[in-house]
């Protein structure tokens, strides 16, 4: 039988679904969602603030904030009531499946462009939830992991520092001690990059430092092997970094209560802690 | 450099597991392509061993070891073990050196004494950092590439592969943000310019010595677009988007064979049924004996046109049937028998079409790899062949155009981001320049202000 006519005698269906399609609800607005209705202000000119960066518009982002900077509107006001909004309902979206992450990062270089010209009359930098320490293993070039983890931290409202990828411990150590963050990030692909989590913590503890938790995740990283030393939680997904951040911050967890707790505080299934 | 301006295969028919147009032979009396299948096994070396050289010479030896024991119990008639070096094997050559060598002789003990057939792959980690200066270029990490390479092939590698990461900060911007234009230019030009750079010397290393130049793979662009991409229900790529990144990889990665790599082509490259189509060389791929490693949509359907047959990479460690070596090599290795046995019983282009079409319309990514879909996508590229950016995007015009047919006759579905995405990609492509040098102006002006890692001077642009 030909390639044609075993390919014209199969049912697909009985092989493989898309579940993705099937599941697909009918397209609306994003603002129309029930959700971010609640969200995104109803007040000018922080609504339209807030729905340039839910569409996803560099251009308009930043015409809108000079706009409101221009009629006197503070600062402060465009990015909480406006900027942060809008970046919120697209965080939303994400978590309800209708957003993608090209969606995410487009938002959030809206968002930050608009933060920018927000910081350029206030004069220094905004406020933040906190600051967050991010980098990639000493050894380990890999780094997409650690962008995703840095965009999710940012548009969670949180300062990341962005430390790159292949950075030695000694750097780590240095960043933490200068920045007092509330969290750290650490990612790697390979088993033997990710050895480099322990030998920060154990630097850190000589030196009298202690920091609430060090995420560790990426490619190689296995639970087992990050719970085998102190001050650490496995981190699954970039998108649970916020929220891990969030857990420290508004109800102090410590790195043991994130490891217990960690489902719970991410708000979902999570296959490595079942 | 001689680029690929027809097609060495004449029809798509023509193409199947264990036969290519090329065979590779190298030393221990193997043959690739030349009529069967060899079963593949790499392991990641365990946490720890990149403490000391002796360690890991150590890891290294033990993985060999394993693997070939098993191979023996089972009967296997031959293999190919691969090692994926670590940062500190490649960024201390002399641990290369060492490394390959305890796996070199190993291995020859066992060939002596069985007369398995035997391969040996070293691939040298691509540790260089285009934001750190000078960049992709005679920096201190590209000279330990180049001397690692030198150290495999100089100690007992019967091949050399490698992941080059040229324009990967590039794609990696385009990815995350669904920017077709960002991806083409990381893959299509900065890919293919780096890939020029890198495998020129490669293959001039290889010459000094008994060990052929294998492959390269776009690991680094087009599977971080597929790994991103995820199952069904993943949020972070569009599969469609996917697609087409892995149709321009294949314009990308074909460069290695152009300025002189012979196969097997490196098995995550996705890409390489294409490659295979337009060049005639052997390729190694993985599929479903890789789920250790990673999760993909086509675990049949890269099996059909294979010569080298993976497991990708496993966790050094202990299962119930034995260590991995063992564990996944036999895995692989039952795979391997089973297209063996097709091609001894004539009934090799059945088995082909049944692994085909199992996974033909799972997703648009295993779509633009049926070994059908491939050859069309390798004819659009020789069509523009002189041309690295003219042929990426011919690429993936004519992988968009394979899934809207698929769509039209009801055999594949897609999600409105699927759709979204595969149209807005379609019609950015459509309105490109038609000459290179305005593309790649166009590029430079607007990537270089966004991207803080991509420094046009990695690629003497």
């Amino acid at each position: 039988m030909s390639y044609e006519e075993l390919e014209n005698k199969m049912d697909q269906t009985f092989i493989a679904v898309r579940y993705n399609v099937e599941i697909e609800g009918a397209a609306i607005k994003p603002e129309e969602d029930l959700d971010v209705v609640n969200i995104i202000p109803t007040e000018e000119p922080f609504r339209a603030i807030a729905l340039a960066v839910l569409y996803e518009d560099r251009d308009a982002s930043l015409a809108n904030v000079e706009k409101a900077l221009a009629n006197d509107i503070p600062p402060i006001d465009i990015i909480n009531k406006g900027l942060m909004k809008g970046m919120d309902a697209v965080s939303l979206l994400y978590t309800k499946g209708f957003y993608f992450l090209p969606d995410l990062m487009l938002a959030g270089d809206g968002m930050m462009e608009g933060i920018k010209e927000c910081e350029k009359v206030l004069g220094h930098k905004s406020e933040t939830k906190g600051t967050v320490v991010s980098f990639v293993a000493e050894g380990d070039p890999h780094d997409i992991g650690k962008n995703l983890v840095v965009m999710f931290l940012r548009a969670g409202g949180y300062e990341a520092i962005d430390m790159g990828r292949d950075v030695p411990t000694v750097d780590v150590v240095k960043a933490i001690k200068e920045h007092k963050p509330i969290f750290v990030t650490g990612t790697a692909l390979m088993t033997t990059t990710m050895t480099v989590f322990p030998k920060v913590v154990e630097a850190l503890q000589k030196e009298g430092l202690e920091v609430p938790a060090i995420g560790c995740g990426g490619g190689a990283v296995r639970k087992d092997f990050v719970e085998s030393f102190p001050m650490s939680v496995y981190g699954v997904e970039a998108y649970h970094a916020p929220k891990l951040a969030d857990a420290i911050v508004k109800d102090k967890k410590t790195w043991k209560d994130l490891r217990k707790e960690y489902a719970d505080i991410v708000g979902e299934f999570v296959s490595e802690y079942s | 450099m001689k680029r690929f301006t027809r097609m060495i295969y004449k029809n798509p028919d023509e193409m199947v597991f264990g036969k290519a147009k090329f065979p590779v032979s190298q030393r221990w009396n193997i043959q690739i392509g030349a009529g069967y299948v060899l079963p593949e096994i790499k392991v990641a070396p365990v946490e720890g061993s990149e403490e000391s050289k002796e360690k890991m010479v150590s890891e290294c030896r033990n993985i060999t070891q394993s693997a070939c024991d098993r191979a023996v119990a089972i009967g296997l008639p031959a293999f190919m073990l691969e090692q994926e070096h670590i940062f500190q094997q490649t960024n201390n050559p002399e641990w290369t050196a060492e490394c390959t060598q305890i796996q070199a002789e190993t291995l020859e003990n066992y060939h002596d004494e069985y007369d398995i057939k035997i391969s040996l792959r070293a691939t040298p980690a691509d540790i260089r950092l285009e934001e750190r200066s000078p960049g992709l270029r005679e920096s201190d990490y590209d000279n330990k590439v180049m001397e690692s390479i030198e150290a495999s092939a100089a100690n007992g590698a019967s091949d050399v592969a490698i992941e080059t990461i040229g324009g990967k900060s590039v794609s990696d911007y385009g990815i995350a943000r669904g920017d077709p234009k960002a991806i083409l230019f990381g893959i299509g030009v900065l890919g293919s310019i780096d890939m020029e750079y890198m495998w020129k010397r490669i293959v001039n290393v290889c010459k000094k010595y008994d060990c052929r130049p294998a492959g390269d793979t776009d690991c680094a662009q087009a599977n971080t677009a597929m790994f991103m991409a995820g199952g069904l229900l993943d949020k972070d790529c569009s599969h469609t988007l996917a697609a087409l990144a892995r149709a321009m990889a294949a314009a990308r990665s074909l460069v290695a064979v152009e300025c002189g790599a012979i196969g097997p082509l490196k098995d995550c490259g996705y890409e390489n049924p294409i490659i295979k189509a337009i060049s005639g060389v052997p390729i190694a791929t993985e599929g479903k004996n890789a789920v250790c490693a990673h999760s993909d949509l086509m675990g049949n359907l890269t099996a059909a046109v294979t010569d080298v047959w993976s497991n990708e990479s496993v966790y050094h460690r202990q299962e119930m049937g034995g260590t991995t070596p063992e564990v996944w090599l036999q895995a692989t290795g039952y795979e391997a028998a089973l297209m063996n046995t097709a091609l001894q019983t004539g009934q090799e282009k059945v088995l082909r079409d049944l692994y085909t079409l199992t996974d033909k319309y799972r997703d648009p990514q295993g779509l633009v790899l049926a070994y059908d879909n491939a050859y069309r996508i390798g004819e659009a590229i020789v069509k523009y062949g002189n041309d690295p950016y003219l042929r990426s995007r011919a690429a993936a015009l004519e992988a968009g155009a394979i899934i809207n047919e698929a769509v039209d006759a009801k055999k594949m579905y897609l999600t409105r981001f699927e759709r979204d995405s595969l149209d807005s990609a379609l019609k950015i492509f459509e309105g490109l320049p038609a000459e290179s040098d305005q593309f790649i102006d166009e590029c430079l002006r607007k990537y270089s202000r966004k991207i803080a890692e991509f420094d046009p001077k990695s690629y003497e642009l």
